[in-house]
């Protein structure tokens, strides 16, 4: 294997990688805004100059090669003045705006010009002015002033969207940004530019102004808006989520994940109709009863039917926890109808990110319920309607909304028992509701369409749980807070995990099933689910771990 | 005089005594303050009443009205006996001191003060011995470690004082030879008062005194940075008001003393040679007593703003390795003028 | 026992205790004959100096708007945590503008560490010192009760002009 000196250090490289590259897998950090390593290079930002001796002038490490024997220097003194001669240059025509940019606290410029410029400009000149607050697309504002022209949302719409929305116009100082006439740069992959953007020139329409990136904490998670389970990272602040943004994961969804993902699956979890108490029909009306009230009147009710005149139905939408602990209540009931609804959009897939399969747990719930031999969901949905099927227990689903026939036949059940995260038609036709944790307030596994199971989260607390006693990542306002600060009284809705619910269902039952964390109801899913065999829940980590089911695995 | 008119007339001097004192005693804690502010630039009470001179009366009403505590490990008996005995000492203290000569009032001969005994001396230092037990069992019966504290400091601190304040007044007596106040003011005609005749007992006494009424720099019984209240830190409302009248009372009582055993009391040297109306040198002479009594008032409250507090193995040494030598010397000093000089 | 080491070995007469005594009393006698300091508060009030560091308030422009960006540094570098900042879109140049802009004064330490902060000036420490709450709730200013016009600020502003580097 060939050798490179960075810094002294000895390094192996293979062949054809840049120097930037091989510094990055040394860990050793060479400042730059216009590299990316999934994008190609364009070398124009010019900050990743470094010394390579023997070479008469300054290299930039990005569009070097590597070459046996060099020996590179990324602090020497005239890489340092190098670096701090660029910086003042970018930070030329920069506006000194952070107080009001929405990059501040995770801009690369803010952290390169603290640690490598002068401090103060010796530039006396009026800065450039150019468009701002420039409607680049549907959900994108772009801000002329800050853009330092480094190409990477460019490059990303040619290369990795494929949609060649962008481009540069004009020349010299005067160049910017901008969508070809007529174009918007509407592109489903559109905002990871804003991630990419090494400045705040591009913005979240969403998140804009919302919230310093500083006062929120962040939780590892997955996304749960199709099957692809991209990694991401929950931005909370005073209990509610603001921001999703993805996390690198190279097996699933690299830098990236789509602006459907990105916007619309965390709305629901502060949402106006989200499920906060037990309820139970009385009288015609859903009323608040509390749990203990609940539990015994979902478990009486059971008990008056025979196990076959009951179904229980899983989702794709809760974990493999949820669905497992669902599975061992219906064994514990003698219920042998026990399945889940798919939820696909025939068509709506690329080759990028997007999968049909709108649930981020199908493959789980598969995996979970392959013992079951009872009726499928076609087999319930006629058992209903031939009223063989008299009680359904629906969990974190909303059988209701595939169709009139669906909610028709839940219309005619003599007992429906829901667990669910938001109102929605189940609900409301429902005798009894259990508020369920959403995929952001609880722990668990979610196995995506390549086989791969994932580990998601607490980001929001829930009325039961603590953010100091429960581990949960916690911003500097959650940690000094106290119930008297208006700060910290974001809500928080009086719900539990839906393993938990079925859990203590089944204690009200007389069953045996008792769990205290996710990790339990794991280990034992490892235990007797093929599948899963020998896994640890704290091995899956924050990347995950592909299970051994070969023929599912495509890329 | 019949029986019955001698105990009207006591009664009437009781009473008139004990609202004259606690008038002086409220009065005297309005100049403690007024007195206190001067000394640090400010102005002291000044809401109550026009100069604040209502202000006293705000005190105690505020001090009646509060919540009467009894910490729960107390000895409830003696917790509230203790305010009464330090109260009584004050009060009963008084009934010696003579504030002018005889007058004639209707026709009867009166003596200006309540009973004119002829140890009366010996009664003081007697009453302001039985003082110690007010403030020991106040220290005692709290069940706290700071009145407790207070109260071993007081009793240990007022002993050893006593010793060199009863040998300074050894010698006044020698000079004087009586016990009853009113001969001792009688003795020190013209400019023989005791405080020129005998210098040293006059300081060792004003000492002695500073430290038996308990009064900075001697305060160490409630000294506050160490004892948060001293020996009635457990004390509230009107007990507390009882121990609070008692340190004012007792405060008065030595000035009465100091002036009577020392400055002549009621005298004003040589007046009588002036050949004035009987009625006014009785006026000019229970002013001039009052005068006397009040430069001493003053005395302690500006001492009090002046001084730091001693340490407390400093208090006793100076009680033992000074004060007492001292007043020992003032004997022998007074010995010798006696045998020298004929006094 | 060792002899304790003194600062200064007194002389006689310092040991004689009694002339220290009389010089003592002589300068408290002295200050009990000059004149009193003390301001009679509610009637008179103490006008503060411009260095002073009195409720911290958000400076309110000639037309109305607050200078506030509402960028939240000030809320970061509170050490009590009394600033709370959210910030929502204007149409104004400025681009952001405080939404909701609250101090808890039961928090506030006026340590000043928010003004200091401040990029664009907008919250000073007013002369202000005379803070009373009947409860949590009222000690929560808002925008109401923070925005000054920036005239009555003009001493501040200056002084910091003059100081803050």
């Amino acid at each position: 294997m060939p050798t490179i000196t960075i810094d002294g250090k000895q390094i192996e490289f293979k062949q054809g990688q840049t120097v930037i590259e091989v510094a990055y897998e040394a860990g050793v950090e060479i400042p730059h805004f216009c590299y990316h390593p999934k994008l190609s290079i364009s070398g124009n930002c010019r900050v990743c100059l470094v010394e390579i001796e023997k070479m008469p002038k300054l290299a930039i490490s990005c569009a070097t090669l590597a070459g046996d024997g060099m020996v590179v220097h990324t602090n020497s003194a005239k890489t340092l003045e190098a670096r701090n001669a660029v910086m003042e240059f970018i930070l030329i025509n920069h506006p000194l705006d952070c107080p009001i940019c929405d990059e501040a606290g995770e801009c690369k410029l803010q952290d390169y010009a603290y640690a490598h410029s002068r401090g103060e400009s010796r530039f006396e000149e009026i800065k450039n002015r150019k468009e701002k607050r420039v409607q680049l697309g549907p959900r994108i504002k772009f801000d002329g002033d800050r853009c330092i022209s480094c190409s990477r949302c460019i490059r990303f719409s040619d290369e990795i969207a494929k949609s060649n929305q962008l481009t540069f116009t004009n020349r010299g100082d005067k160049v910017t940004i901008s969508t070809f006439p007529g174009e918007s740069f509407d592109n489903p992959y559109s905002m990871n530019t804003v991630d990419i953007c090494p400045v705040g020139a591009l913005t979240n329409n969403d998140f804009r102004f919302k919230s310093r990136v500083w006062e929120m904490s962040f939780t590892d998670s997955i996304c749960v808006g199709c099957a692809r389970g991209c990694n991401t990272e929950i931005g909370v602040r005073n209990n509610e989520i603001l921001r999703l943004t993805p996390r690198q994961n190279e097996e699933v969804n690299s830098f990236w994940m789509c602006d459907n993902g990105r916007l619309n699956t965390f709305k629901n979890v502060n949402a106006e109709d989200r499920i906060d108490g037990t309820f139970v029909r009385k009288e015609g009306q859903l009323q608040k009863v509390n749990w203990d009230e609940a539990l015994e009147v979902a478990a009486k009710s059971l008990k008056e039917y025979k196990s076959g005149e009951i179904a229980f139905v899983g989702s794709a939408f809760a974990t493999c926890e949820d669905n497992f602990v669902l599975a061992k209540l219906a064994k514990q009931l003698n219920i042998a109808s026990v399945d889940f609804a798919r939820h696909s959009v025939a068509g709506d897939q690329d080759d990028i990110l997007i999968r049909e399969d709108k649930t981020p747990n199908t493959a789980g719930a598969e995996l979970v319920f392959t013992k079951t031999n009872g009726a499928k969901l076609e087999g319930i949905f006629r058992l209903i309607k031939e009223g063989k099927v008299k009680t359904l227990f629906v969990m974190e689903d909303d059988l209701g909304s595939i169709n009139d026939e669906w909610e028709q036949a839940l219309g005619m059940l003599d007992l429906l028992i829901v667990t669910a995260t938001n109102s929605n038609k189940t609900t409301a036709l429902a005798d009894i509701v259990f508020p369920a944790a959403s995929y952001a307030e609880k722990h668990g596994t979610f196995v995506n369409f390549q086989g791969r199971v994932q580990r998601i989260r607490p980001a929001v607390s829930l009325d039961e749980m603590d953010r100091a006693l429960d581990g949960m990542n916690m911003s500097r306002w959650d940690k000094f807070g106290t119930k008297f600060d208006r700060w910290n009284q974001g809500h928080k809705y009086d719900a539990k995990p839906s393993w938990k619910i079925l859990a203590q269902l089944s204690s009200h039952l007389g069953g045996k099933i008792k769990y205290e964390m996710a990790e339990e109801v794991f280990a034992e899913i490892a235990n007797s689910v093929d599948a899963f065999k020998g896994l640890d829940y704290d091995e899956i980590g924050e990347l995950g771990i592909q299970l051994k089911i070969s023929e599912k695995v495509e890329k | 005089m019949t029986i019955l008119e001698t105990i009207i007339i006591a009664l009437i001097k009781i009473v008139l005594i004990i609202v004259l004192m606690l008038l002086s005693v409220a009065y005297t804690v309005y100049f403690e303050r007024k007195i206190a502010a001067w000394v640090q630039n400010r102005k002291g009470p000044n809401r109550v009443g026009w100069l604040g001179l209502l202000q006293p009366f705000a005190d105690v009403f505020k001090l009646l009205l509060k919540e009467d505590i009894v910490p729960e490990k107390a000895n409830k008996i003696l917790h509230t006996l203790a305010p009464f005995i330090a109260l009584f000492v004050s009060f009963a203290t008084y009934a010696v001191i003579t504030i002018g000569p005889a007058v004639e009032i209707f026709g009867y001969k009166i003596n200006l003060v309540v009973a004119d005994v002829n140890i009366g001396i010996l009664y003081v230092l007697a009453l302001t011995s039985l003082g110690v037990y007010g403030i020991t069992f106040a220290g005692w019966s709290s069940g706290s470690k700071y009145s407790l504290l207070g109260g071993i400091r007081s009793s240990a601190q007022m002993i050893s004082y006593e010793v060199s304040m009863g040998f300074s007044i050894a010698g006044v007596i020698m000079l004087s030879q009586s016990l009853s106040p009113m001969k001792i003011v009688d003795s020190q005609y013209g400019w023989m008062w005791n405080a020129v005749v005998q210098p040293i007992g006059f300081i060792t006494f004003l000492v002695s005194a500073f430290a038996e009424t308990n009064r900075l720099p001697f305060d160490l019984p409630e000294a506050e940075p160490e004892l948060v209240g001293g020996y009635h830190t457990e004390y509230s409302s009107f007990k507390f008001a009882g121990f609070f009248l008692a340190e004012y009372a007792n405060m008065i009582v030595a000035s009465m003393m100091i002036v009577t055993l020392y400055l002549g009391g009621y005298q004003i040297p040589y007046i009588d040679k002036l050949g004035l109306n009987s009625t006014l040198l009785v006026f000019l002479q229970i002013g001039a007593f009052l005068l006397k009594v009040a430069f001493f008032m003053f005395f302690f409250i500006w001492v009090r703003w002046s001084l730091p507090r001693f340490r407390y193995d400093q208090l006793m040494d100076l009680g033992w390795k000074v004060m007492f030598p001292l007043s020992l010397l003032n004997l022998v000093w007074v010995a010798l003028l006696i045998m020298i000089f004929g006094f | 026992m060792a002899e304790k080491k003194r600062l200064k070995n007194l002389t006689f007469l310092e040991k004689m205790y009694i002339p220290e005594i009389v010089k003592g009393l002589a300068l408290t006698l002295k200050q009990m004959l000059s004149p009193s300091v003390t301001m009679q508060y509610p009637e008179v009030k103490f006008e503060p100096p411009a260095s002073y560091r009195g409720r911290p308030v958000l400076v309110q422009e000639t037309n109305g708007t607050e200078r506030c960006v509402a960028c939240g540094l000030c809320s970061r570098v509170c050490p009590a945590l009394a600033i709370e900042v959210q910030a929502a879109e204007t149409e104004l140049e400025k681009e952001r503008y405080p939404q909701k802009f609250e101090i808890n004064m039961l928090r506030c330490i006026f340590c000043g560490f928010c003004e200091e902060v401040c990029p664009e000036e907008a919250i000073v420490m007013s002369k202000d010192y005379e803070l009373v709450f009947q409860n949590r709730e009222s000690a929560i200013y808002g925008k109401d009760k923070l925005l000054v016009p920036v005239d009555e600020l003009k001493d501040r502003i200056d002084f910091l002009r003059k100081f803050k580097k």
